[in-house]
């Protein structure tokens, strides 16, 4: 089944930015997966057809009340992943979170 | 370290700022005023980061280095001027609330 994931940031500006890398790694290694990226204001919208919310760090204060509203699995993206941009990591990462969720 | 990482530097930074800078007024809301020093303290210390590598570049356009500037750019001066003003403005409110409880 086509895995979901969904990024969010406050903007969501520099999320789409790390959701392309994302998609590029997913294509080259065939990972069957739809990402997209969100304002933190627009979860909702989404919350319905996804499997599992990645946190820009800067939205890390918000991760308590998020996890309370949404029976998901929810992290916050490492730091220096996302300074980076490095989408291979946090696309694995994503991955081992839908599956320890499953 | 290339242009677009050293941009992202700023947005991450400052992003994280601005997140400690809003765990610290929830900490004091919550009386924790010991936490929410602490976390002023780690905000304190990324916008130290971020604003390193802000006048970094600053002062490379100073010495005739073209800067490129792109959409991206354009944000991570709006994300650090925004953890500016919510770290000042979380100093001002934990500051307040330390007041009413008499701390």
């Amino acid at each position: 089944m086509t895995k979901s994931i969904l990024l969010a940031c406050s903007g969501g500006y520099s999320t789409s930015m790390l959701v392309e890398r994302m998609k590029k790694v997913a294509s080259e290694k065939g990972v069957d997966v739809v990402i997209e990226a969100t304002a933190e204001s627009s979860i909702d919208t989404f919350a319905d057809s996804i499997d599992v919310i990645m946190l820009g760090p800067q939205m890390a204060h918000a991760e308590k009340d998020l996890k309370a509203k949404y029976d998901l699995p929810i992290a916050t993206i490492d730091m220096m992943d996302y300074g980076m941009m490095n989408g291979e990591k946090v696309l694995n990462t994503a991955l081992k979170l839908i599956e320890g969720n499953q | 370290m290339n242009n677009e990482q050293e941009i992202m530097q700023i947005i991450v930074h400052g992003g994280n700022a601005r997140s400690k800078a809003l765990m610290a007024v929830r900490s004091s809301r919550e009386q924790d005023f010991e936490l929410a020093d602490e976390q002023i303290a780690e905000a304190k210390e990324a916008m130290g980061i971020a604003h390193k590598v802000q006048t970094k570049l600053i002062q490379a356009e100073t010495r005739g280095e073209k800067i490129e500037i792109n959409l991206l750019m354009v944000h991570a001066q709006d994300h650090l001027m925004n953890a500016m003003t919510v770290v000042d403005l979380a100093v001002e409110m934990i500051a307040d609330k330390k007041e009413r409880v008499g701390k």
